[in-house]
């Protein structure tokens, strides 16, 4: 007789829970543009990996909906196709909805009982691998049948248990309410241990009252004493800290069922979106997560009610029928930000007005002194949110003042409300950092040790210090296919510079949205997930610290903040003189790149020798700035998304104005291959950013501008 | 006397490993060509290879060539996950190539039988 593999079923929920997020990250590291074939190459190896399973399962509908995202993957593995946002937004989509066919497994449900694959989504995965212009699949048409996960028969469950049971898991549940006792008493196990500091210190006096003779083995007595009494500190104040991070949850545990609300609420209004969730690692304490819960929710229904707009409307106005619901968390100088926000028809400014005034919450005198930002925040005051307001989903009888009242009084944050009409809405909540764990790198620079949280490290780099580049007086690294300034940590924060030992150059290089720094440090110290303590009041204007971290045995370590890094190096960066430039020789000159850093550095350099420059930051963009007003020269990247290089110069050759005008190709890309593509496409000159040297970029363009 | 799995999917490799098993057989696994190699080396009385065909690195038909160079000629059967095309069935040298779904109780059943038989 066969064998029944069925019992493999949990097996394969736990392989689906590794492989999702596996393909959730990379289908954003293709979105934005960072993907390289080795990670296009694990997707698909991860969905076919799905696929082959499902299949030895027979779990259908997961057999049908990876077979066709793998064919959609296996397009961009070949090369046949680019990743444009329909494509992402398909392959996310699909993602989706295996999540929620792998979930309905997890709560039990046999292969039989899955609701079948969204055949609209298939085949849209299926005619984009061919190439076809996704079309938004329409789910308005295929309802699909959806088998209430209770119909699951019990014994199905009860042979998954029998096959488990000897499997032990590496956790143990506890009741929230004696780990919040460990933490209590551990606090007060704390604070009672300052009693004995007192005692040791009226040891030492009470030893100055003994005879002579006696005070010698005193001493030695008070010294054991005191010291014990200190290591059992550092070994308290350890345990403390142990326990609370025994209370911290990731972001996920709130995150990840609001996108599957967001989902299901957005079907049953008729409404289509997609819905991101980043920053879900980072870890709070349980007891904020669990009061968060609530404010976020109804901010999701709120923007997926009020916010997103029907598909039709969303056309109609020009945008794809399926809105974004980004929900994102980041760690921020003094706390964790939570920010919400949609691409839908924002607030209407005439709406809450008169909802206002109609309300009599304010009269129309103090409305009409109102700032447009102060108009939009009535919507948090008591009383506006009516019934007439409220639908179901919106609803639950809770107004955004309730929301507001939360995040400020309960979690001692803060909430902020942006809004532009016919773009979208978006809600920032601040959560204050006590309590806040995140992984923590931390380093050596001038004989000290400083902290930086993982979200702002970009890489570690070692190189020789003869690769940097002078770019307009600032040391540059070129890093791929991007010009990184280089600056010296020491030197930003004053302190001692210590003397290299090796030849070798140790960069961390930072990040915060798309700006990059590279900064020297003298070594790695370790990487480990740390509690984040919020600054004392008395230091809490320091603008480069965001916070403390503990090390080891009563040492306190501070924690950069990178977007004061970042603005401290812009302000220190040596401008450009422009005494250089004569006015005969300010020639226009257009720059196109879709790194921020290469885009300023390539600036700074052009700037200083009396250039005007302008940016773009792809080649639509650049195509567009250079039809519009005329530019003497062009400089061009390669890589780029939404327009390569390439395209760009041959598009601009074809317009009489830039047919003889230099256009300069800069790029990464050393093969002679790439070289002669850009001759033939008609650049006048091929730099390669790895021998970037700014005298031959400058002599190049003076030679070519006669 | 074994049969080895070679499957980088340790999941997919351990149900196949679990089909032969209730067929009467002794699998042994591994979870690429190369730790393939090791268990042949290791292992004197393997009968039989069944190889899955998409791994990094090498493939399954990557093994099955590397094998018959080194003159060795055990039975090998070859599973994917996708349906098998006509030039894949016919590759020189492989005595099945089978299909990863719900049937393959009873296609690997027979498809063993036959290669030992032969």
């Amino acid at each position: 007789m066969a064998l029944d593999i069925s019992r493999f079923i949990q097996r394969f929920v736990e392989e689906a829970a590794d492989l999702l997020p596996r393909l959730r990250e990379g289908i954003s590291a293709l979105e934005q543009g960072r993907a390289d074939r080795e990670q296009i190459n694990e997707l698909f190896r991860a969905a076919h990996t799905l696929k082959g399973s499902s299949r030895m399962l027979k779990l259908v509908p997961i057999t049908a909906l990876s077979h066709s995202t793998e064919e959609l993957l296996s397009a961009l593995r070949e090369g046949t196709l680019n990743a444009t946002p329909p494509v992402t937004s398909l392959l996310s989509q699909a993602v989706d909805g295996l999540s929620d066919l792998v979930s309905r497994l997890a709560d039990g449900a046999t292969g039989d009982e899955l609701p079948a694959a969204d055949e609209a989504l298939c085949s849209a995965l299926e005619s984009a691998a061919q190439g076809q212009t996704p079309t938004q699949p329409n789910h308005s048409d295929t309802p699909t049948p959806t088998t209430p996960s209770s119909s699951s028969t019990p014994t199905s469950s009860a042979t998954l248990v029998t096959e488990n049971e000897l499997r032990l898991s590496d956790t143990v549940r506890v009741r929230l309410d004696r780990l919040d006792d460990v933490i209590r008493l551990m606090g007060e196990v704390l604070s009672g241990h300052h009693h004995l500091h007192g005692l040791v210190d009226q040891a030492r006096e009470l030893s100055a009252t003994l005879p002579t003779e006696q005070q010698g083995p005193f001493h030695a007595f008070h010294h054991e004493l005191k010291d014990s009494v200190l290591s059992h500190e550092s070994l308290m104040s350890d345990l403390h800290d142990r326990a609370l991070q025994m209370r911290m949850l990731p972001l996920s545990v709130v995150f990840d069922p609001l996108a599957h609300m967001s989902r299901e609420l957005a079907q049953s209004l008729g409404k289509q979106v997609d819905c991101r969730v980043r920053g879900s690692e980072i870890e709070l304490d349980r007891q904020m997560i669990d009061r968060l819960s609530d404010p976020l929710i109804h901010l999701l229904r709120n923007a997926l009610d009020h916010g997103l707009e029907l598909p039709a409307e969303r056309q109609s106005a020009g945008k794809p029928s399926r809105g974004q619901l980004i929900i994102e968390a980041w760690q921020d100088a003094d706390g964790v930000v939570v920010e919400m926000r949609d691409d839908g028809a924002g607030i209407a400014l005439d709406a809450v007005r008169q909802k206002a005034l109609a309300k009599q919450l304010i009269s129309e005198e103090q409305l009409n002194a109102l700032s447009e930002q102060e108009t939009l925040e009535l919507i948090f005051l008591p009383g506006f949110s009516t019934k007439s307001m409220i639908t179901d989903f919106s609803g639950r009888g809770v107004g955004m003042d309730v929301v507001k009242r939360t995040v400020v009084d309960e979690l001692n944050g803060d909430l902020q409300l942006a809004s532009e009409r016919g773009s979208g809405t978006r809600f920032t909540l601040r959560l204050p950092l006590s309590l806040a764990m995140m992984r923590v790198l931390l380093v050596s620079v001038g004989g000290v040790n400083l902290g930086v949280t993982a979200p702002y490290v970009s890489e570690l780099v070692e190189c020789s210090s003869q690769s940097f580049i002078d770019a307009a007086g600032q040391r540059t690294l070129i890093l791929r296919n991007e010009f990184v300034p280089v600056v010296s940590l020491a030197q930003l924060l004053e302190l001692p510079a210590t003397t290299a030992a090796t030849d070798n150059t140790l960069l961390l290089v930072v990040h915060q949205r798309h700006q990059k720094l590279a900064l020297v440090i003298d070594s790695l110290i370790d990487e480990r997930d740390m509690v984040i303590k919020p600054l004392p009041v008395h230091l809490s204007y320091l603008p480069l610290v965001s916070g403390m971290v503990s090390m080891g045995r009563n040492a306190l370590v501070s924690l950069l903040h990178v977007p004061a890094l970042l603005e401290a190096t812009r302000q220190n960066a040596p401008r450009p003189s422009h005494e250089r430039a004569s006015p005969t020789l300010a020639k226009r000159i257009l720059v196109v790149d879709d790194s921020l850093n290469t885009r300023e550095i390539e600036k700074d350099v052009l700037e200083a020798w009396g250039y005007h420059v302008t940016l773009a930051e792809n080649g639509r963009d650049g195509l567009a700035k250079a039809l519009a007003e005329p530019f003497d020269a062009v400089l061009t990247d390669v890589e780029m998304p939404v327009m390569d290089g390439f395209a760009l110069t041959s598009q601009l050759r074809e317009n009489e104005l830039y047919r003889y005008r230099p256009i300069i190709i800069i790029t990464s890309r050393e093969k002679e291959a790439d070289r002669r593509r850009g001759i033939e496409v008609g650049a006048d000159a091929y730099i390669v950013k790895g021998s970037f040297d700014q005298n031959n970029l400058v002599a190049t363009l003076q030679a070519l501008l006669g | 006397m074994h049969i080895l799995v070679v499957d980088d999917d340790p999941l997919a490799g351990e149900m196949t490993a679990a089909l032969l098993e209730s067929q009467g057989h002794e699998p042994l696994l591994a979870n690429d060509a190369m730790e393939a190699v090791e268990q042949l080396d290791t292992h004197s009385d393997i009968k039989l290879i069944v190889s899955d065909m998409h791994m990094p690195l090498v493939s399954g038909l990557a093994l099955l060539a590397m094998l018959r160079e080194q003159d060795n000629h055990l039975p090998f059967i070859l599973l994917t996950g996708d349906t098998p095309d006509a030039s894949l069935r016919q590759t020189p040298g492989l005595d099945a190539c089978l299909c990863k779904d719900a049937e393959l109780a009873w296609t690997l059943e027979a498809a063993v039988k036959q290669a030992l038989d032969s």
